[in-house]
This record gives structure tokens, C-alpha cells and sequence, in this order.
């Protein structure tokens, strides 16, 4: 829903990426062929490459030695069945396609001496999709997007001081469900990992005082790519400070919102044995900006609105999870969620009632329908990462099956609703450098609940060649 | 053929030696140094299927930081050990994911093996004797590791007396079964102090089940170097 409200780029920031992606494309594969080519003739053993002494090549220095790539080419399909429920009554409010069908380039570069690091990711995107249901039946379309995601400049200022400005996607934290010690993103990319984290802007100083201890400072300075805001961009401020020990590691984040929201999150994680790990994470703050139902209003008995942004009680976040290893490699994930932001019944029956009063409107037409559009678009949006308070999260990866498959089962489960989530993904190589994979994600339960809300079903398939 | 090399070098085992001395040296001769840099390309034969990969692998005391270089499906995948704490990055994964060091990281290759060793730090010696292993006069070793924390519960570790190199090992399960064997080479060499030593050069594990199951790392290019905490800092690796 959010990537479908964003604005697009014009016309002419798209012809500058555009150009920009070529250029770098081209460039990565012409410096890529003439290191090969020179060095090549300098192989002196079958360990050591040196290149001529007698003409030393700055070019050949620069890119055989400081320079990296990674290309990946995915190309895929994606099917999705649309919920029947009262956030998107018959695909009428979100108009989610039925099928989309994606080619996407995504070229990695990176020159890394030992002061200086930049890197760069730009994307180039085509798409193309098509309804089958809701107010655009029948219709197709073509798109394409050429944006960079994530790009770097960083700077060495001492052997434990570095600075940094760059688009990122800053992730951290252990647990798999969500990241609720993170203030920047919502997303922690892992419910499918084909789909990329949208970067944001960020200026670090990062200072490491011993082996166990780093201090960052972190200045999250624009949106960047990631135009999924509800509300608009504020900067926002962290710092944050990690341990590493034996067999133990935590992090402290300290961070500050300038729409006056103070947050501190937390995580940190046990070695317990060989196979065992423990970890928690979480975060803690002063009320809330999400929507809340609240009684009142016309026409629909109520409306959703930020009733506890001054609230002055601590609401808090907690993930705890533990993940065994089992003597195959395979590895059994448990997480228990609890969300103290999120819906207690009465608000999530009064949040139910307000949505299935506005899908009516809305399917009704006439004076009160835009109304209705607003109020189903806070619904769909609340401002939370999940919507009730209790969740639990079961998940066996087995990677490497005979040095070609690679297998996630994950079952979530909203245990005040009833409402689950179930997610393969898998990966089969085909040599070393084609993989086929496929992602799904079906959603159980009532009709208006958690999971069942926006799509009952969603199947992505597709292949990866890795250059 | 390994024993020659070793003349090459100056390495005299002294017999006085404590049995945690002897232990410490030959951890030196398998990475534990003050920082080390290497490549290792593992061949492993699991099931008759043949698999391999290369890696760079920066290590220093307890941490190392591996990253994959080929083949190009692996290509920029890195693991990062801080001690007893793993995680596993991934080009195009959004954040890193802690891992156990169980593991597996290729054939009969667990993902504690890629990092210097640390008998000496990990386990107790709960026997000291001497064997012959190889038709090498040896110290043989019986270790039980310290805590839970570590990749194998108990090794029977031959060193060698004369060049205080560990030539062979045995690893057992915490039921007390083995589970594989290993075997190492040292014909690389490094210099700590202006002196050469010898260092190791291959490690071969093979499956204590299913004997043709063989996994060979081969490690190559090792410089000894300082290696500063930034390399192991999960905040500035990027993906």
C-alpha cells in the first residue's frame, strides 16, 4: 500500500539515474575486463598475482585490488489473491494487482582503500501488472524506476574513528519477526529477502574505544528512497552503543525523534552451547504516534486518531527468540512478541467496527465515500508494526540441501486474534551462478483479522542470475 | 615430503615444555597469531557430490571475519565471529543473521574451523601422552572443552614432539561418539619476529560414517599483519 501512494520520480530525475545506471554499469564491466586481461600474463604461481613491476599500472592497481562488485539479474513473477475483507472491499480501495511480472538490475560496487570506502547501489526496475479484480479490472500496465538505494562515502579518521554520509539500509538487532530497537525502519527485509529494504540518509560516527565496545552516533537525515512515510520526514537522532563479550553480545540505542518522540531500544544475544542461541530485543517510549480507534464522530461512530501521541505512560516492545541447531544445519527459530502499542480487544473491535462502517461507505458511494477513502487508508496504515499485543513466531532454515536447496518455513501467529501467517521461501541452485526461487505467503484466519486483512495468498517465483 | 619442509625451519621443540605450552605453539601454527590473513578454498565430497569455495578469512585472536569469493552464487556472502558470537551477511539480505558455530559452513566443515584455533584457550587437557601418529613420534593430547560454547566437545589432538605441530585430531561428540577425523599439513610458512615458522597449509576432515565423505581446506597466501578492531565490527561491515 505504501510503495503504491508513493510519489514517482519525474520524467527527468528518472533520465538522470537512468544515465547514471548505464554509465556505471558499463564502466564496472570495461575496468572488469581489463584487470583480467593485464593481469593475466603476470600469474606467477598459482598463488600469487603481481603485476608487472616494470609498468605499474594505477588503473590495474586500483581496480584489482580496491575494487568489488556483485551483479545480481532477477527476473520474476508474482501472483497474489486479494483478501475479502473490509480494508480493501473487492480490491475496490487498494486495487492490488492480480499477477506482476519483474525484471530488476542490481549491480553492488564498492572501492575500498584503507582510508576511504564508497560504494554505491544503483537499481534499475521494470514491471508490469495486471488486475483482475477491483476498480482497474481488466487493465495492465508497464512501468519502470532507475533510483540509487543505498550509497556510500566513508571516511577513516583514525584506526577507531570513522565518519560516514550515505543512503543505507541500517539494520540491526537478532530477532527475525521485527527490529523494534531500530527508530529508522519499520521493515528488517526478512519476510522475503528477494525484496530490498528502500535505503534512507544517514550520517554516522562510528568510534570503536576497545575490542568490546563501539559508540555510534547516527543522524538520520532524509527519507532517501524510502517514501513509505505516513507522515512527513522528521530527522531523527540515535546513539548507540554495543558490547561484544565471550559469548555474549548487546547494544543500547538511545534516540531522539524531532517530532519530540524520545525512544530507547535494546538488544542482545547469548551464545548459550554450540547449537543454542538466545536473544531479545526491544524498545521502550512515551506513548505513541500510531492511530488508534476513537468513539465518536459522524458518521461512522468513530475515527482513528493519535489519542496517546502525549500520552506520558512507557509503552514498551519486547522480542525474545531462541534458535537451536540441530547435527544436520538445520536450525528451529522460536520468537515471542509482545507489543504494548498494539490493539487490546476493545480497540480492536471499536478499529473493526470503524473499518467494516467505512468499507461500506465506500463501496456505497455518495457524499460520505471520501471520507470513507481516508478512513481506510489510516486503517491500512495505523502506524504500527503489528496490531495486537501477542505474537509468536516459529521458523526451521535448512540452507545447503545437497549444495542446491535452500528452505524457510515460517509460521507466525497473532495469538489474540487467531489470524496466522505462513511463509516458504526457497532457493535451488542451478550452477554456480543461476538460482530459481520461489516465495510464498499464505494468510488463515476470520475474515477481519490481522492477517487476513489485505491478501489471503501471495506466490513469487522467479530466477536470479549472479554475474 | 612434510617432514622435509619442516627442516626448513628452525623449530626446535623444547622437552621441558608444559603441556599447555605445547598446546599454545601448535594453536600458532594453525592461525593463532597476533593477526593473520589467508585465503582457504575448501573441496568437500559429501555424498559423492563435489563442492567448493574460496575464501578470505582475516583472523586474530578469537575473531575472524570470512568472505566468500567464489563461486559467484556465494560471491560477497561473509561470516563474522566475535569470540563465541556469529553472524552470517548476505548481498541483497537486509541485516545480518546470528548463526551457531555448529553451522555447517561446507561438507564436514563447521563454521568454528575457518577461524585460528584455540585449543589451548577452549579446552582442558584431561590426558597427556605420547603415540605415534603418521610414524611421527608425538604428544598425544586428550582435550575436553572448557564450556559448551565451543564447536566440539572432546578432540584427541597429536602433536608433533619434534616440530610441535598438530599432525592429526579426532573430534567426538558430547555423547562420546567420533565424528570425524582430521589431518594437517604445514608447508606454508610465516614469519612472527623475524624468525620463520611453520604454518599450516591443509586441514583434511574426513566423515568417521561415511569415510569417503572428505572435506580438504587448503590454505593459502597467509600473511601475518595487524588487524585492527574495525574489521570485526558488525557496524561497519557492509553487506
Amino acid at each position: 500500500l505504501k510503495q503504491s501512494q508513493a510519489k514517482p520520480d519525474s520524467d527527468a530525475i528518472k533520465a538522470i539515474w537512468r544515465s547514471i545506471f548505464i554509465m556505471l554499469l558499463l564502466f564496472t564491466g570495461i575496468t572488469g575486463l581489463q584487470v583480467v586481461h593485464a593481469v593475466e600474463p603476470y600469474l606467477t604461481s598459482e598463488n600469487q598475482i603481481q603485476t608487472d613491476p616494470d609498468n605499474p599500472s594505477l588503473l590495474i592497481d586500483l581496480f584489482k585490488n580496491h575494487f568489488k562488485y556483485e551483479l545480481r539479474v532477477l527476473s520474476y513473477g508474482l501472483y497474489q489473491d486479494s483478501a475479502c475483507s473490509t480494508q480493501n472491499p473487492d480490491n475496490r480501495f487498494l486495487d492490488l494487482p492480480r499477477y506482476k511480472g519483474n525484471l530488476e538490475i542490481r549491480p553492488d560496487l564498492r572501492l575500498d582503500f584503507d582510508t576511504l570506502l564508497l560504494s554505491v547501489k544503483p537499481r534499475m526496475q521494470l514491471e508490469y501488472r495486471s488486475w483482475q479484480d477491483g476498480a482497474r479490472k481488466d487493465e495492465s500496465d508497464w512501468s519502470d524506476d532507475w533510483y540509487l538505494n543505498e550509497w556510500l562515502a566513508r571516511l577513516k579518521l583514525a584506526e577507531n574513528l570513522f565518519i560516514s554520509y550515505g543512503r543505507e539500509n541500517l539494520q540491526w538487532g537478532p530477532c527475525f519477526l521485527f527490529s523494534p530497537s531500530n527508530p529508522f525502519f519499520q521493515d528488517n527485509g526478512r519476510k522475503n529477502p528477494k525484496q530490498e529494504t528502500a535505503g534512507m540518509d544517514f550520517g554516522r560516527l562510528v568510534w570503536i574505544p576497545g575490542q568490546a565496545w563501539t559508540v555510534s552516533f547516527i543522524a538520520n537525515m532524509d527519507e532517501g528512497h524510502n517514501k513509505s512515510m505516513k507522515d512527513d520526514f522528521e530527522k531523527t537522532y540515535a546513539l548507540k552503543t554495543d558490547y561484544s563479550g565471550r559469548d555474549f553480545y548487546g547494544s543500547l540505542i538511545l534516540s531522539h525523534h524531532t517530532g519530540d518522540r524520545n525512544t530507547v531500544g535494546f538488544f542482545g544475544g547469548w551464545t548459550l552451547s554450540d547449537a543454542f542461541l538466545l536473544y531479545g530485543e526491544g524498545a521502550v517510549h512515551k506513548g505513541s504516534d500510531a492511530l488508534y480507534p476513537q468513539e465518536g464522530g459522524i458518521p461512522f461512530g468513530a475515527s482513528m486518531s493519535k489519542v496517546h501521541q502525549d500520552d506520558s505512560d512507557l509503552r514498551s516492545i519486547l522480542l525474545i527468540g531462541g534458535s537451536y541447531t540441530f547435527e544436520n544445519s538445520g536450525t528451529l527459530t522460536v520468537e515471542y512478541a509482545y507489543n504494548g502499542s498494539g490493539y487490546n480487544a476493545a480497540e480492536a473491535d471499536r478499529y473493526y467496527r470503524l473499518r467494516g462502517k467505512a468499507a461500506d461507505a465506500f463501496t456505497a458511494g455518495g457524499g460520505w465515500s471520501a471520507l470513507a477513502r481516508k478512513t481506510l487508508g489510516e486503517s491500512a496504515d495505523t502506524g504500527l508494526r503489528f496490531l495486537r499485543k501477542n505474537y509468536i513466531m516459529t521458523q526451521y532454515t535448512r540452507n545447503d540441501i545437497g549444495d542446491k536447496l535452500d528452505v524457510t518455513l515460517r509460521w507466525v501467529r497473532n495469538l489474540d486474534d487467531g489470524s496466522d501467517q505462513f511463509i516458504v521461501m526457497a532457493g535451488y541452485s542451478l550452477g554456480n551462478h543461476i538460482e530459481l526461487f520461489a516465495n510464498g505467503n499464505l494468510n488463515g484466519g476470520h475474515k477481519d483479522t490481522e492477517f487476513r486483512s489485505i491478501l489471503d495468498r501471495q506466490w513469487m517465483l522467479g530466477v536470479e542470475y549472479t554475474f | 615430503m612434510i617432514l622435509s619442509i619442516f627442516c626448513l625451519f628452525i623449530f626446535s621443540a623444547q622437552a621441558d615444555l608444559a603441556p599447555q605450552e605445547i598446546l599454545k605453539k601448535a594453536d600458532q601454527a594453525r592461525g593463532n597469531t597476533g593477526g593473520v590473513e589467508w585465503e582457504i578454498e575448501i573441496q568437500s565430497t559429501e555424498d559423492g557430490r563435489q563442492q567448493q569455495r574460496l575464501l578470505k578469512v582475516a583472523a586474530r585472536d578469537f575473531n575472524s571475519l570470512a568472505e566468500f569469493l567464489e563461486p559467484a552464487k556465494v560471491k560477497g556472502q561473509k561470516i563474522l565471529m566475535i569470540d563465541r558470537n556469529m553472524w552470517f551477511l548476505k548481498p541483497g539480505l537486509s541485516k545480518a543473521v546470528p548463526i551457531s558455530p555448529r553451522q555447517k559452513l561446507m561438507g564436514g566443515a563447521a563454521n568454528g574451523d575457518i577461524a585460528s584455533t584455540n585449543y589451548a584457550g577452549d579446552y582442558e587437557v584431561s590426558r597427556f601422552s605420547e603415540d605415534q601418529a603418521d610414524g611421527v613420534a608425538c604428544y598425544l593430547f586428550d582435550l575436553k572443552a572448557i564450556d559448551k560454547k565451543v564447536t566440539y566437545d572432546r578432540i584427541k589432538y597429536w602433536i608433533s614432539k619434534g616440530h610441535l605441530v598438530g599432525i592429526k585430531a579426532e573430534f567426538y561428540t558430547v555423547s562420546g561418539k567420533l565424528f570425524k577425523t582430521a589431518g594437517f599439513k604445514y608447508e606454508n610458512s610465516i614469519t612472527i619476529d623475524g624468525q620463520a615458522h611453520a604454518f599450516i597449509s591443509q586441514m583434511i576432515i574426513i566423515d568417521a560414517v561415511v569415510k569417503e565423505d572428505v572435506t580438504t581446506m587448503i590454505y593459502r597466501k597467509a600473511v601475518v599483519k595487524k588487524i585492527p578492531d574495525s574489521v570485526f565490527n558488525l557496524n561497519l561491515l557492509l553487506r
